[in-house]
């Protein structure tokens, strides 16, 4: 531009309210509009679209499509005459830089602005204006039908929160929900950054920590409540109890990655005993005294419901899934060849002869049958099917071959793809419907309550078994080859090095499955559990509340998404803790 | 072994000499070796699950027996555990109101659960390309310059991605889908063929008749033209350096070729015809104006309508057509086309039709002639009728039609696959806009300016800077977010679609036999899981090759 070049370094200063030096209508015509065919079409296009709008909507709602368009006009004009005349003030600035930098999104912005009027008007309309708050105008005879009947969700109050649970328990519910708010609370105050160095904000964090290792607990009286049968001691959980806590701190101390003094010892030995004592105790009293009467887990439904399983599966799910990643990473020396394949041939040729010709000695009664089945087999594939054997072999030899007889990894490789291969609710319908056919005949079965936990807990850990060798991956090599060098040894090389550093990486996607266990928590609700969103079915078949499904659909909706945001807030916040990307 | 024999390698010197050890010690160091330890104790675990699937193995057979061996009795009465398929050959007895195949309740086991297959395929792959333009278009919204398109586009994937699929899915059914007006009223946006209500969605759509193989030849030839074209002018374009518009070129000989294919399919195409009586005095479909202005009394078919609706009844036209055929779009846009009023006569089956012709309820019969040419001979008096041959064109738009209380003709889109449909673009797109954003940040900054201080324009800087780079990122999540989607459309059991999973739900109840049945489904579940990983190992395998 010719301006420009008759100074050597700056721009000439231009007087503001003169007409702008720099505005060439053919560069801008070029830039907005005529750049290119693709241009020209998009933008006549997208002209097009939103005089299309803008007419209808002027038609069907004048008023606001005026003053949307009004808002709008006035916004391009100040910021074309403070473009053209140097007039900028801070508002055209913005709206300058952010909305009309360019005439296609001068355009844009007019169509979404029309667009999210008709949306938010209509959701307006029908969540407020045409509303109605109160419990009493839910029935179909009095109820509104231009708007939502918000009462249901405060005549519904119980069903939504607890399900079918007592309300006797309600306290119970309650006390519990408080005593966790109340951890949170102190959790939350003890690590901010202001209170973090203080004395009463270690001491704040330590109740908090303590309460959060007992909260399993804790909550399992406040909401399954306690059964007391006598003996008040049964010797052998406390001795057998006992022996599996002293030999996991054997162990540990074994591979050095604990250290003993006299009183961690009594403490790790003690430490069975004492609880189970204090938990007899409890039981007994509450027991005598009646306060926490035992509650059936089936009994429980709704939010409270939908809570216990994201809480539950979660805490489970992690060590599993650490568990098996490790498992995919194992580094051990496979089965040799020379051992499997003997045994593989050797199955082979006996699977072969009892499939074939009926021999049924030494077999599981259902996979034989005491006839020669090649000759009275109906056709070719039954036929194929007796020849199953044949797959011993193909799966040894690819198991050579994949894995070279590492078992850990194939094992864990196998879960883990199995689980992830297949949708969530196939597994909780399996956990539901086939877990009794799989246990033993006497036994009174699994309740609905724990075969979705286990059908959940399986299907999580799978997750964050991929999760964990995702951060695993993501630790350099040299802290794995620096730990051997130390010479220290794997637990050790896991406990101090790979994953307190792994773990830190992990905040954000653990977050991630955190927020998705318990939004996928919903999917109970498919195979007939009463938790927040199955609650619904039960709600609308109450004559009061007949069909209200959209108000109580809306009111998960934000529900959902408001727990997700403060579980994500919450997750960001803990990031910037642990300096993640700092240190 | 390894603790006995190591010695580094130029300092043999001052390592004494291995010493000979005793026997114990040597079986010692064998037994405490790490490795020895890890077979033995991957033996043992082996051995355990052994034990405990031997456990389970041995309840379900005592449970089965309990519950009584009927299901796996043979068809010769005998009872085996081979047979324990034997039942899927039964009559299903239950109805899939939604198949792209032909399915009725009186077939097998296997039909169905084929049907339940193809349902989710149907859904599933509709949404994935769905999911990838929304999907596409919220990652790139979202780093618009327009801060309301970015603002909005944030808006929705944080939304999106803090609710469960759910309440999404049952939101959009309920209360979106089946709170749509009813049929009679259809929403029909900007009046395009497109009609929304309670009852689905109902679109134009485009039909391929029997001729359409020819002219499909002819694009396969165009396309070929296409390459080969391509490759000539830049090859001439290296020699001589004189420039052209290849992609011009290309695409106008393809239009060409498609023209002619269309041309020529048009003219050799006789497979579709009309059965009508002598009597019509009717020889070719020109003659059904005539037809009309002899019936009707008038001179022009533009006086049609001043006519009163009785009198419009009378004259209007009864063709019986096979439901759901491409004869029904081909001959009913002919005669919307001429203007002349009809009304069809939707039939299952040719017999059907021919009892409805002979009794007269309707006046002709549409259908392919090899169907008209089988059932003219059971009509009395062969001679009377004749087989007019209509003109086909190789696709034809089957345009919806108000007719009486009801929508005729397009493609339908049940509420139940809409909202499926619906509720799987929409979540996932929100998850996918989250891969592409990601993708298209890893590119760093000196890229885009690199390519801008070369000269490229725009597109060139996305096509060849940016997005090679990008989709290396982005590829890999896409793909599993692709793979959960597929699992997904599970969740239509609770819109009731019949995919697979609903479908072998009802199998069970049907049948009884939930192990057989569930073993099925997690076999066809994995098979999808395992071709999507396929996919995306040899995706990586080729990414990472291109990087050496």
């Amino acid at each position: 531009m010719a301006s420009i070049s008759t100074t050597t370094n700056k721009p000439p200063v231009q007087k503001r309210g003169t007409f702008s030096k720099r505005f060439n209508a053919t560069y801008f015509l070029q830039d907005n509009i005529t750049g290119s065919r693709g241009q020209l079409i998009w933008v006549i296009i997208l002209t097009i679209l939103t005089l299309g709008v803008l007419v209808q909507q002027l038609g069907n709602a004048p008023s606001r499509a005026w003053i949307i368009f009004g808002i709008w006009a006035v916004g391009v004009i100040g910021t074309v005459v403070g473009e053209l005349f140097t007039l900028h003030i801070g508002a055209t600035r913005w709206l300058k830089e952010n909305m009309f930098n360019n005439v296609t999104n001068v355009l844009v912005t007019l169509l979404l602005a029309l667009l999210l009027g008709i949306v938010c008007s209509g959701l307006w309309r029908w969540g407020v204006v045409n509303a109605t708050f109160s419990p009493e105008l839910t029935h179909p005879d009095v109820r509104t039908f231009d708007g939502a009947s918000w009462g249901v969700l405060w005549g519904a109050r119980k069903l939504l929160l607890t399900g079918l649970l007592g309300p006797e328990h309600n306290s119970r519910v309650i006390g519990w929900t408080l005593t966790i708010l109340a951890l949170w609370l102190m959790s939350f105050i003890g690590t901010r950054d202001s209170t973090r160095e203080t004395t009463a904000g270690t001491f704040i964090r330590r109740v908090a920590n303590t309460g959060w290792i007992l909260s399993p607990f804790i909550s399992y009286i406040f909401l399954a409540g306690l059964d007391y049968e006598a003996p008040f001691v049964d010797f052998r959980t406390l001795i057998v109890g006992t022996a599996i806590v002293t030999a996991i701190m054997g162990i540990l101390w074994f591979f050095k990655v604990i250290q003993l003094n006299p009183v961690s010892t009594a403490a790790w030995v003690l430490a069975w005993p004492l609880s189970y004592l204090l938990w007899r105790t409890i039981a007994y009293v509450s027991f005598n005294a009646e306060i926490f009467s035992p509650i059936d887990p089936d009994k429980w439904g709704g939010l409270l419901l939908t809570v216990i399983f994201a809480i539950f599966v979660n805490i489970l799910s992690f060590p599993i899934g650490i568990l098996l990643a490790l498992g995919r990473r194992a580094d051990v020396q496979g089965i040799p060849w020379w051992l499997l394949w003997p045994v593989a041939i050797l199955l082979t040729a006996w699977g072969l002869y009892t499939s074939t010709f009926g021999n049924c000695i030494g077999t599981p009664s259902f996979l034989c049958e005491n006839v020669n089945l090649w000759a009275t087999s109906r056709n070719g594939i039954e036929r194929v099917i007796s020849l199953w054997p044949l797959l011993i072999p193909l799966a040894t030899w690819s198991f050579l071959r994949s894995f070279n007889g590492n078992f850990l990894q194939a094992f864990s490789v196998l879960f883990i793809e199995i689980i992830r291969g297949v949708p969530l609710i196939t597994l909780l319908f399996m956990a539901i419907i086939m877990a009794p056919f799989f246990l033993p005949e006497d036994s009174q079965g699994l309740s609905n309550f724990w075969a979705v936990i286990v059908g959940y807990t399986i299907f999580t850990s799978s997750y964050m078994a991929e999760l964990v060798r995702g951060g695993l991956q993501a630790i350099p090599n040299g802290q794995y080859e620096a730990a051997d060098a130390l010479g220290i040894n794997t637990l050790q090389k896991y406990r101090f090095i790979i994953l307190p550093q792994a773990l830190r990486i992990l905040i954000p996607p653990l977050a991630g499955a955190v927020i998705g266990t318990f939004k996928s928590s919903s999917l109970v609700a498919l195979v007939g559990m009463i938790d927040l969103v199955g609650s619904t079915k039960a709600i609308i078949a109450n004559s009061q509340w007949l069909g209200l499904r959209t108000e109580l659909y809306v009111f998960m909706f934000v529900l959902y998404f408001l727990v997700s945001s403060v579980v994500s807030w919450y997750s960001r916040r803990l990031e910037d803790q642990s300096g993640l990307g700092v240190r | 072994m390894a603790q006995t024999t190591v010695s580094p390698p130029g300092s043999g010197a001052d390592i004494p000499p291995p010493e000979e050890q005793s026997i114990g010690s040597r079986v010692m160091s064998y037994i405490f070796d790490i490795r020895f330890l890890g077979v033995l104790g991957q033996i043992a675990f082996i051995l355990l699950l052994l034990v405990g699937a031997q456990r389970i193995f041995s309840n379900f057979g005592s449970n089965v027996d309990k519950l009584g061996r009927a299901q796996f009795i043979c068809r010769d009465g005998r009872f085996a555990y081979r047979c324990a398929y034997d039942f899927m050959d039964n009559e299903a007895g239950f109805d899939i109101d939604d198949t792209a195949l032909d399915y009725v309740n009186t077939d097998s086991f296997w039909w169905a659960l084929t049907n339940g297959i193809v349902n989710t395929f149907r859904v599933g792959l509709l949404a994935l390309v769905a999911t990838t333009f929304l999907g596409t278009t919220m990652g790139i919204a979202r780093m618009s310059d327009n801060w309301l398109v970015s603002r909005l586009s944030l808006a929705y994937i944080e939304i999106i991605r803090n609710t469960p699929i759910l309440v999404q899915l049952l939101l959009i059914y309920f209360s979106v889908i089946l709170a749509l007006p009813d049929i009679k009223e259809a929403v029909q946006p900007f009046n395009l063929p497109i009609f929304l209500s309670n009852r689905g969605l109902i679109m134009a759509w485009p039909q391929f008749m029997s001729s359409a193989s020819i002219w499909i030849a002819f694009l396969v030839l165009g396309v070929i033209q296409f390459q080969v074209m391509w490759m000539f002018l830049s090859r001439r374009e290296e020699k001589t350096g004189q420039e052209s518009s290849k992609f011009t070129w290309g695409l106008a000989g393809f239009l060409i070729i498609a023209a002619i294919g269309w041309i020529v399919s048009t003219a050799v195409a006789e497979n579709e015809g009309l059965l009508i009586p002598n009597s019509s005095r009717i020889d070719e479909v020109e003659d059904f104006e005539k037809l009309m202005l002899a019936r009707a009394g008038i001179n022009h078919l533009s006086e049609l309508a001043e006519l009163p609706q009785e009198e419009l009844d009378a004259v209007t036209l009864n063709v019986c057509v096979l439901r759901e055929s491409s004869s029904e779009a081909n001959f009913v846009n002919r005669l919307a086309s001429e203007g002349i009023p009809f009304k069809i006569s939707r039939n299952g089956s040719p017999a059907k039709a021919m009892a409805k012709y002979r009794d007269g309820s309707c006046e002709m019969f549409a259908a392919p002639k090899s169907v008209l040419a089988a059932e003219i001979a059971t009509l009395e008096t062969p001679t009377d009728h004749l087989i007019v041959p209509v003109k086909e064109r190789p696709l034809v738009w089957s345009i919806p039609r108000f007719e009486k209380f009801n929508i005729i003709g397009g493609l339908l889109l049940t509420p139940e696959y809409f909202a499926l449909f619906l509720g799987l673009t929409i979540f996932y797109a929100g998850g996918l806009a989250e891969v592409v954003r990601a993708g298209i940040l890893s590119v760093s900054k000196g890229q885009t300016e690199a390519a801008r201080a070369l000269g490229l324009s725009e597109g060139q800087r996305l096509n060849l800077i940016v997005l090679p780079q990008a989709l290396r990122v982005i590829i890999p999540p896409l793909i599993s977010t692709y793979l959960s989607l597929m699992k997904d459309t599970s969740l239509g059991v609770a819109v009731a679609f019949q995919e697979v999973y609903l479908v072998s739900q009802t199998l069970m109840n049907q049948s009884g036999r939930a192990l057989q049945i569930m073993i099925v489904l997690m076999i066809i579940y994995l098979s999808i899981s395992i071709f999507f990983s396929a996919i995306l190992n040899w995706y990586n395998d080729r990414v990472v090759i291109v990087e050496r």
